[in-house]
């Protein structure tokens, strides 16, 4: 027997709570829109897992990824987002009502931010969970290089993001090891970035190699690879592994719902909108050339600005628009000839004395109205008539043509 | 399909953890555990153990530092 499920109604849901989808809520809850922020682990997503974030605007002494993290939790909170910690089960999003199903409870809302991020991909080996993130298996090189200076350090991976990275960690370590799978001198990187790594003295590469097991107490000291070729294992004494083997989006349940690169990586526009209408993505999930806490950020504010932009466009739509029978002008205030064409439009409701009275919609600053009652030229007149558009005129118009709608 | 509390107001981990364990293997399938918890680290490690375990897990902030973890035994 299935058990009852509570259902409760919001403007927002924001699915995850990293960067990108609290900064979504504070630009949400700063609207007074009604909202709720679901988050399967911990609130602060994947940069909490850095110890030191140094490049984030407004923290010249650096910060810690938890502290930043609880800094933006408070910040929500304190604009009355709600907060849930649970995991997403399913979605539906197409139509005015989106809902998201958790394992207790049915949300249903207008809009849905999708901040879903994402997580490294990791090697699989051997004790590997015990040493991940501040225990050793690092998957940031900016993060931690200078945590390096002066020691020896591992890389798995050939891929652009491991060799450039790992150059970078030279400038630091004292001695990059590189553990590539391929036969010597293959590399999955880019050719520039590969000839210039085999130049680097500091650079060590261990060729037809992978993770076998990682070794440690408190924190990793040994990593230990086997040869594909040979099944010998050997072992590297090392202060960190830097892994690089690629990143994979939290996407998985959003798979045939919204569009999304091969990757998985959501695509959207620049205003944070995926292919369904009232729903945005934010963050590390997007397609995006930067992952970072201040490239969140941006997403997230867009989100929720566009979101809240949406909404009030909804209401508008449904209480000025479709509530009454009615001729509406949309036009372009920035147009001249909507302007001639809107004192021709003033004129005739003199002319009737009201008999044929209009409203007006200026799409000049966004163009969410018009969209949404599908007209692209402007001016048009829409005739509105039981609650829909029954029909579009489009430029030139006469009295006789409207009298006829009457 | 029973709900229960199970109340580790004021207790420090490991305790909770320990608590939750020993309660949800006295439990049914489908039935629901509720913690109430007011240790940060037990809102972390509890959850954490749960998830792993296989089972469905929610966590309502009640209060300010006061948390429930919800847990619906699975298998």
């Amino acid at each position: 027997m299935p058990r009852e499920k509570k259902v409760e109604e919001y403007d927002v849901v924001i699915i995850g709570g990293g960067a990108a989808g609290l900064t979504a809520g504070i630009y949400c809850g700063r609207a007074r829109l009604n909202t709720l922020l679901i988050e399967k682990a911990l609130v602060g997503g994947l940069a909490t897992y850095t110890n030191d974030i140094e490049n984030y605007p407004g923290f010249p002494e650096g910060a810690t990824g938890l502290g930043l993290m609880e800094l933006f939790h408070k910040q929500a909170k304190k604009f009355g987002v709600k907060f849930k910690g649970t995991d997403v089960k399913s979605v539906e999003l197409e139509g005015p009502v989106k809902t998201v199903e958790t394992f207790r409870t049915t949300y249903k809302a207008k809009v849905v931010v999708l901040a879903v991020g994402g997580r490294p991909r990791i090697t699989r080996a051997e004790n590997e969970e015990e040493f991940l993130f501040d225990k050793g298996i690092s998957f940031c090189a900016t993060c931690d290089a200078a945590a390096n200076t002066g020691k020896e350090v591992l890389i798995v991976g050939s891929g652009d993001a491991a060799i450039e990275e790992g150059m970078f960690l030279t400038k630091f370590a004292s001695k990059v090891y590189v553990s590539i799978m391929h036969d010597e001198g293959t590399m999955d990187c880019n050719e520039i970035a590969r000839n210039e790594a085999l130049e680097n003295p500091k650079m060590e590469f261990v060729w037809n190699t992978v993770v076998k097991r990682f070794e440690g107490d408190d924190h990793l000291h040994t990593v230990v690879l086997e040869d594909l070729k040979t099944g010998n294992e050997n072992p590297i004494k090392v202060d960190t592994c830097f892994e690089f083997i690629g990143y994979v989006p939290n996407t998985e349940f959003l798979r045939d719902i919204v569009d999304m690169n091969k990757q998985g990586y959501i695509l959207v526009n620049d205003k944070m909108e995926t292919n369904i209408e009232g729903v945005y993505s934010a963050g590390d999930a997007n397609e995006k050339f930067l992952k970072q806490v201040a490239t969140a950020v941006g997403d997230g504010a867009m989100a929720g600005y566009c979101a809240e932009r949406y909404i009030a466009e909804t209401d508008k739509y449904e209480s000025q628009i479709l509530a009454r029978d009615q001729f509406v002008y949309v036009y372009d205030a920035s147009c001249p000839n909507c302007q001639n064409k809107l004192k021709e439009i003033e004129a005739m409701e003199t002319e009737t004395d009201g008999r044929i009275s209009f409203s007006k919609a200026d799409v000049y600053k966004s163009r969410g109205i018009s969209n949404r009652m599908g007209i692209t030229e402007f001016p048009s007149i829409a005739v509105v008539r039981y609650g829909k558009i029954i029909d579009v005129i489009t430029g030139d118009f006469t009295r006789q043509q409207l009298e006829r709608y009457l | 399909m029973a709900e229960y509390e199970l109340d580790c107001m004021g207790e420090a981990c490991p305790i909770p953890l320990v608590k939750a364990e020993k309660k949800l293997a006295e439990l049914n399938v489908g039935d629901i555990l509720i913690v109430q918890i007011d240790h940060s680290c037990a809102m972390k490690n509890v959850p954490e153990w749960a998830r792993k375990e296989g089972h469905n897990v929610e966590i309502d902030e009640v209060d300010d530092g006061e948390w429930e973890v919800v847990i619906e035994k699975m298998h």
